[in-house]
């Protein structure tokens, strides 16, 4: 079938957008799931599947940015474990709850300005760097805590995680709202700012940054610690969720968000992805998980499903460059 | 005065590849620094090490007076560096990248979270690119699709978005075309004029001659010497630059070669050779090295005796000037002067009493002749020297003589003088004025032309091209300069020992239309640009 000259350039570009493809993608499961179960199209269903999928998709905007600096970093569950942690025992030691979120904020910061000072000043490379801190920063979870989970922590505390807010018929899950407000700021700071502008160009042309004066390793070292403000945000959320601050909290969470950014078309070599996109990643994904329970799926399959999902675009991102 | 950027004892080494030994440089407000030296020298990797891109094996920089700590943000101290080959942000557009790390935006106070104003740079890089005569079809095309010279002419605009205190110039010339190097040249000057201090290398001689205050030559990472330009001599350079000590052995091949190129060439040959040659001593036996010592001695000697005649021929050319302005002194102001007083007591003679008509008309006679005597001398003291020249400069006296000269002759002459010809060493202008007067006297007497053009342009600051051109007969088939002295013919040959003498080229050819077109080109010191001209 041969369609008007505009309305194939029109075609074009939306198939070249990869945020329709995921989109697309969002729709095409919903109306699966719709079709094959009875509970998936509920608005409580909805709720919970965003309200679930919103701290990953924070720590995730995060993320993309340091994949999109041509970086990695896989100390964002562990992140996210010891920033719930930290806020936790503050509670339990009596601190107001604005402070013990802060706090908790304030250690994923820490840890992320670890990794950007290690990869940016001592010029290590990423994995390595995040793979160690990794393991410092659950070790310091378990540490701290004996291997205990905390619990009892305030009403007040809770309600972050916990609360719906009711705008009209419809009740937003308070995270989701964080959510939403974060991919608006961090979208902004990536399309309209000049900082934005050096995180896209970094991969690609770091030498150019350098003989133009900027300072290239201030840049890595503030975006590995956005991305650690942005992740232990995440996990304050979900610990106030979850009611309880467990060192053993969001194992493996690394796969899921590093997931949601390649789904959501973030490029692994660099210089490329989108807050948009990341958001309707971290959605898809989430999706399939819930998805796979109502299908009746082991939960053991999900791990091999993200998998699939994670090579699948990045194929997808392969076959588009040579392209 | 203090120097802007001190380098001391400066060293790189790659590995156990030492790429810049001990260098030490000091360059001053509003100085232009030249570094010359072969490829591999170690020109790039100092200004690597200047650039704060490279950390020093060893030394200390310091700018300003502070020591600086390697590696440092060149930009933010007020540097700008041009590399050989641009660095640009391959996916940003034109202005992005001439705007990349100075961006123009909102709110003023954060450098990161400005959100760039896209008008008001792209109406800023409008306005630099028209100082660089350059033109794209859009601002907002990404510089991958662009050419080499488009990309190096981008990164030129990117140091000149804001006022610099020093402009580091890594030899783009490599990838611009001749007249961009040529607006370089000119930017060079207009910063050096601003208070800016540029330290620039390029291989090509010719430029360095034409904008350096000093040169400092570069071997094998090593600091060999320094000029300063106005002193220095093309063959003292180059062989410095390829290492040859002996000048003598290098002036006479120096002096035959036209171009900068050339002559490396030649010497990098000329050391092969010699080094071929040492090794074949090593195995050849006593006598044959006897020879070859005594055949070198003789190339020695001759070379000294063709230095020393260079030499004084250029002596006999001064004192021939000075003998010819002297003579001229001499009969203007005595001879001519005795001539006009015998003239004035003859026609006081003429109107006393005692005079009868015949005497009378004798007297009016020998009057007559003594004017025409006084004219004729008066021509004389003008070929012998301008009367112009030394008050009003080498284009007042070429107007003077040009029109005497056509009115003479019945030949047009049409002049056509740089407008920023300025006054020039005393020498030079004179030379110059020789070379012309040789070469419209070869027109009267050979080229049976009705129109001849004088030309006298700068092709770059410190370059002068004369041409003269005839619509003549021009040169026959088979012309040899070298055949013309056995002839008796010493025009052509005068303009080109002048030419020589002063270190330039001469070329010598029949136009396409018919009639002969003489180019010389000369260099000059810098000179003060008198506004009268």
């Amino acid at each position: 079938m041969v369609y008007p000259e505009p309305l194939q350039r029109v075609w074009r570009a939306l198939i070249g957008r990869h945020e329709v493809v995921v989109f697309t993608l969002v729709l095409v499961i919903s109306a699966f799931l719709s079709l094959r179960t009875d509970t998936f199209f509920t608005w409580s269903n909805l709720s919970n599947i965003s309200r679930a999928f919103s701290w990953i998709a924070i720590a995730a905007f995060g993320e993309s940015m340091v994949i999109i600096i041509g970086g990695i970093d896989l100390s964002v569950g562990a992140v996210m474990a010891l920033a719930g942690l930290i806020s936790a025992l503050c509670l339990q030691h009596g601190f107001p709850e604005p402070l013990a979120v802060i706090a908790g904020i304030l250690t994923g910061g820490l840890v992320g300005w670890v990794n950007g000072t290690m990869v940016g000043r001592v010029r290590l490379p990423p994995f390595i760097v995040t793979l160690g801190t990794m393991s410092i920063t659950r070790g310091i979870a378990f540490g701290l805590t004996g291997g205990w989970p905390v619990r009892n922590l305030p009403q007040g505390f809770r309600a972050l995680g916990q609360y719906d807010l009711r705008v009209g018929f419809m009740s937003l899950p308070l995270p989701v709202i964080f959510m939403l407000g974060l991919a608006f700021l961090t979208g902004l700071l990536m399309s309209k700012t000049v900082l934005g502008s050096y995180i896209y160009t970094l991969a690609s042309s770091e030498r150019a940054l350098l003989v133009s004066g900027v300072n290239v390793m201030q840049i890595k070292a503030l975006v590995y610690t956005l991305c650690g403000v942005l992740t232990a945000t995440g996990g304050v959320l979900m610990t106030a969720r979850l009611g309880v601050a467990a060192p053993t909290a969001a194992l493996g969470y690394e796969l899921d968000i590093i997931a949601a950014a390649v789904i959501g078309g973030t490029s692994l070599s660099g210089g490329e992805g989108s807050i948009l996109g990341v958001l309707l990643g971290a959605a898809v994904m989430q999706m399939l998980r819930t998805g796979l329970v109502l299908l009746g799926f082991s939960a053991y399959w999900q791990t091999a499903t993200l998998g699939t999902m994670i090579l699948a675009f990045i194929l997808l991102d392969h076959w588009r460059r040579q392209s | 005065m203090k120097p802007l950027l001190r380098a001391v004892n400066l060293s790189k080494t790659f590995g156990t590849l030492p790429a810049v030994q001990q260098v030490s440089l000091e360059v001053y407000p509003g100085e232009v620094v030249g570094l010359a030296g072969a490829s591999g020298s170690g020109k790039s990797a100092l200004f690597m090490l200047l650039a704060g891109l490279y950390v020093p094996t060893g030394g200390d920089i310091y700018f300003e007076g502070r020591r600086l700590q390697c590696p440092f943000r060149a930009r933010a101290l007020g540097i700008e560096i041009i590399h050989q080959t641009p660095d640009l942000a391959e996916r940003l557009d034109v202005t992005s990248n001439i705007f990349l790390g100075n961006e123009i935006g909102w709110p003023l106070v954060s450098k990161w979270l400005k959100v760039p104003n896209r008008r008001r740079m792209d109406k800023e890089a409008a306005r630099i690119l028209a100082q660089l005569d350059v033109h794209f079809d859009s601002l907002h095309e990404k510089v991958t699709n662009l050419s080499s010279e488009q990309r190096q002419l981008i990164a030129i605009a990117r140091a000149m978005i804001r006022p610099a205190k020093l402009i580091i110039i890594d030899d783009p010339t490599l990838l611009l075309s001749y007249s961009f190097q040529q607006k370089l040249l000119s930017l060079i000057q207009a910063w050096q004029s601003q208070g800016t201090a540029v330290i620039f290398s390029s291989n090509n001689l010719d430029h360095l001659l034409a904008v350096t205050d000093r040169i400092i030559v570069l071997r094998q990472g090593r600091q060999i010497a320094e000029y300063r330009t106005d002193e220095a001599g093309r063959e003292e350079i180059v062989a410095a630059m390829v290492g040859t000590t002996d000048r003598q052995q290098l002036t006479p091949i120096i002096w035959a070669l036209d171009s900068y190129y050339r002559a490396r060439e030649q010497a990098e040959k000329l050391r092969q050779s010699q080094l071929l040659l040492e090794r074949d001593l090593a195995s050849q036996d006593t006598l044959k090295r006897q020879l070859i010592d005594r055949l070198a001695e003789q190339i020695n000697a001759l070379d000294s005796a063709n230095a020393a005649l260079q030499d004084a021929q250029r002596r006999l050319l001064t004192e021939l000037e000075q003998e010819r302005k002297h003579l001229a002194r001499e009969i203007h102001d005595q001879v001519i002067q005795d001539l006009l007083s015998v003239n004035y007591r003859l026609e006081e003679l003429e109107t006393g009493e005692v005079v009868t008509p015949a005497l009378g008309a004798e007297l009016a006679d020998i009057r007559n002749t003594i004017r025409v005597l006084v004219d004729d001398l008066r021509h004389i003291c003008g070929n012998l020297r301008p009367p112009t020249i030394d008050s009003l400069g080498l284009g007042a006296a070429l107007q003077s003589y040009t029109h005497d000269w056509a009115n003479r002759t019945g030949i047009s002459v049409t002049l056509d003088l740089d407008a920023n010809l300025g006054r020039l060493p005393e020498a030079i202008e004179l030379s110059i004025f020789r070379i012309v007067q040789e070469g419209l006297s070869n027109v009267r007497k050979h080229a049976r032309a009705s129109t001849v053009q004088i030309g006298l342009r700068h092709t770059s600051p410190r370059t002068l091209m004369i041409s003269i051109a005839d619509d003549g007969q021009g040169l026959p088939d088979g012309f040899d300069l070298s055949t013309l002295s056995a002839k008796g013919h010493y025009g052509l040959l005068g303009i080109s020992e002048r030419v020589a003498l002063l270190g330039g080229r001469l070329k010598l050819q029949n136009q396409a239309g018919g009639g002969l077109l003489i180019q010389a080109e000369i260099q000059h010191p810098r000179v003060a640009q008198s506004g009268g001209g």
